[in-house]
């Protein structure tokens, strides 16, 4: 299934959150949304999420408008990962990754619903916790469980908003590299990051959102440049191998 | 057998127990299977009498009301992810007692019977909704609301006791307001009953939407729940169930708070496992304590709202105990 934004914009309170973004996630890819704090990364996966409707534009799912489709259906089709984790949740690991498959609840059988939330936990190594209370679990663990639920919708398009923000360095690498796994088994993966090293070494393509619009996209060699880390964030890098470090600010008379 | 299962099994027992115990408790010493069976069959017995206008409908209505109370708490619970909130700490059954003492007062009651459980139901509603739209201040926000709505409808309703005319009227008010089914008839079971049921359907209908509201408002809306078809249904099953539950019983506090609390850890902490337990749960609560109110203790009988509100302000006071120290 492709997800794709058709030139869609947003006005908030005498605010132009978004500018005629157009763009698409495809099977089998992993799409990074990055740019400096307040550019739309977030706003713009609320859309496509079909959280938020664009002011102009239409969200398409395979063609077919998402806001007219009926909420259970679209459920079944995309899963979305928020930023913030609610607060603690009772429940055990088990049932919270159940809630994935409510979507799913008229249309599949509980064999169905089951081995899903197995693979789902397997896939993020929680399977041993599964009867344990998802209060007595750490960050790491928690959005971890959190991420098994998204995936066990099965859901052919996954959205990710700053799904590694908390997390430390293994705990990020190995989500993200579950979104890489993801994407081999033909799912369309979005995923807001902050972190360009990780942008750089995970994602297919990198879509860089400036002030509401989008500034560039293509693959991580031909988006990341020196000049883009400049204008866009406003900041001199050094390479070290593939990797470009942010390292110095650049003169304010260059940015944007 | 899970241990969800055996919850309800357990629960459903004692509350038929206690329902049959509900109707054998009573000064009059007569035979139950007697009177139902000359109820039945329209035979004028006394014991037929007895049953029929006396204990059944007190049965009923402590069943009834008291699952709808555990049931309401429970939805409002999972809507709003706080343990604090129950229709009575938060000022819905205050607001609903406002509503048919006002028609009571006024006496359209007692020209248009169903004037006094719409307007309970009303006032309810009107509670619940002001709570809901106070909702995203969070915790500190929804409990002051609560207090503030409790507070503004008893003084309310302490201004209507100091206008009412007779002595006799403002005892009736009186009375009423601490909560009793001691002078329930057959026709308070006929003005409650739908409400009653209507509002335990619509709330029993959100159990799935809760479960997903768990993981926050925009995954809900994302799994095809949003978040404004489920407001609805708890607010007008929470005031159709609590108004008309006032209407006829007045205020009866803290089912709502200290059912979800007690059966937690016997349901798990998924909200839709726990609002059959919580119902079951209420109507025993309320079914045991109306058989305590019952108990020839000093002379007077005790009122049951006193009762409930005895019962539950330790597990109120117990929940704030573990909410100290948290963000609000």
């Amino acid at each position: 299934m492709i997800l794709q934004t058709d030139t869609i914009s947003l006005t908030l309170q005498g605010n132009r959150l978004l500018n005629d973004i157009a763009l698409d996630v495809r099977p089998g890819e992993v799409l990074g949304l990055i740019g400096p704090n307040g550019a739309g990364k977030s706003t713009l996966l609320r859309i496509m999420a079909g959280l938020l409707r664009p002011e102009t534009g239409r969200v398409l799912l395979d063609g077919q408008d998402l806001f007219t489709m009926p909420p259970e259906e679209r459920g079944r089709h995309l899963a979305y990962l928020p930023q913030e984790a609610p607060a603690a949740i009772g429940m055990s690991v088990q049932d919270v990754a159940m809630l994935g498959r409510l979507p799913h609840r008229r249309t599949a059988s509980a064999e169905q619903n089951e081995t899903a939330v197995q693979q789902a936990l397997d896939v993020v190594g929680m399977s041993a916790f599964a009867d344990r209370s998802s209060a007595r679990l750490s960050g790491g663990e928690r959005a971890r469980v959190l991420l098994a639920r998204a995936l066990a919708v099965q859901a052919p398009i996954l959205l990710a908003d700053e799904p590694v923000a908390a997390l430390d360095p293994a705990q990020a690498l190995t989500v993200m590299d579950l979104f890489g796994q993801c994407a081999v088994q033909g799912q369309a993966v979005a995923v807001v990051l902050h972190d360009l090293a990780l942008a750089a070494r995970f994602c297919t393509r990198i879509a860089v959102l400036s002030q509401g619009r989008l500034v560039s996209i293509g693959t991580p060699a031909e988006v990341l440049t020196d000049a883009l880390f400049a204008e866009v964030y406003g900041v001199a890098v050094r390479r070290c191998g593939e990797v470009a470090v942010p390292w110095s600010l650049v003169s304010s008379a260059r940015r944007p | 057998m899970s241990r969800y299962t055996l919850t309800v099994a357990i629960l459903s027992a004692v509350v038929l127990a206690l329902a049959i115990l509900s109707l054998a408790a009573g000064p009059a010493g007569i035979g139950v299977v007697q009177g139902l069976s000359d109820m039945l069959h329209g035979r004028e017995t006394i014991a037929a009498t007895i049953i029929g206008q006396i204990r059944l409908p007190r049965m009923i209505l402590a069943l009834l009301i008291g699952g709808t109370l555990g049931l309401s708490g429970a939805a409002l619970q999972g809507l709003v992810r706080n343990p604090l909130a129950d229709p009575g700490v938060l000022g819905i059954s205050g607001c609903g007692a406002l509503g048919a003492v006002l028609v009571f007062y006024t006496g359209v009651s007692a020209v248009w019977a169903p004037a006094l459980p719409l307007a309970a139901l009303s006032g309810a509603g009107l509670a619940t909704l002001l709570l809901l739209a106070l909702t995203r201040g969070g915790t500190l926000v929804l409990v002051l609301a609560g207090a503030a709505l409790g507070s503004m409808s008893a003084a309310l309703l302490a201004l209507t006791l100091n206008l009412v005319p007779s002595p006799y009227a403002s005892y009736e008010i009186m009375h009423w307001l601490m909560g009793s089914l001691s002078r329930a008839s057959l026709h308070d079971v006929v003005i409650a009953t739908p409400g009653l049921l209507i509002g335990s359907a619509l709330l029993f209908s959100t159990g799935r939407s809760l479960d997903a509201l768990t993981l926050g408002e925009d995954v809900a809306q994302t799994m095809g729940f949003p978040l404004r078809a489920v407001q609805w249904r708890v607010v007008l099953g929470t005031a159709l169930a609590v108004g008309s539950g006032v209407a006829v019983a007045g205020g009866i506090g803290f089912v709502g708070l200290v059912m979800p609390h007690l059966l937690r850890p016997l349901a798990g902490a998924r909200p839709s496992r726990l609002l059959l337990p919580s119902a079951l749960g209420g109507a025993a609560l309320l079914l045991a304590a109306d058989l305590f109110v019952r108990l020839p203790v000093s002379g007077a009988e005790l009122q049951l709202g006193v009762v409930t509100s005895l019962i539950g302000t330790p597990v109120f006071f117990w929940q704030v105990w573990r909410l100290r120290g948290r963000p609000v």
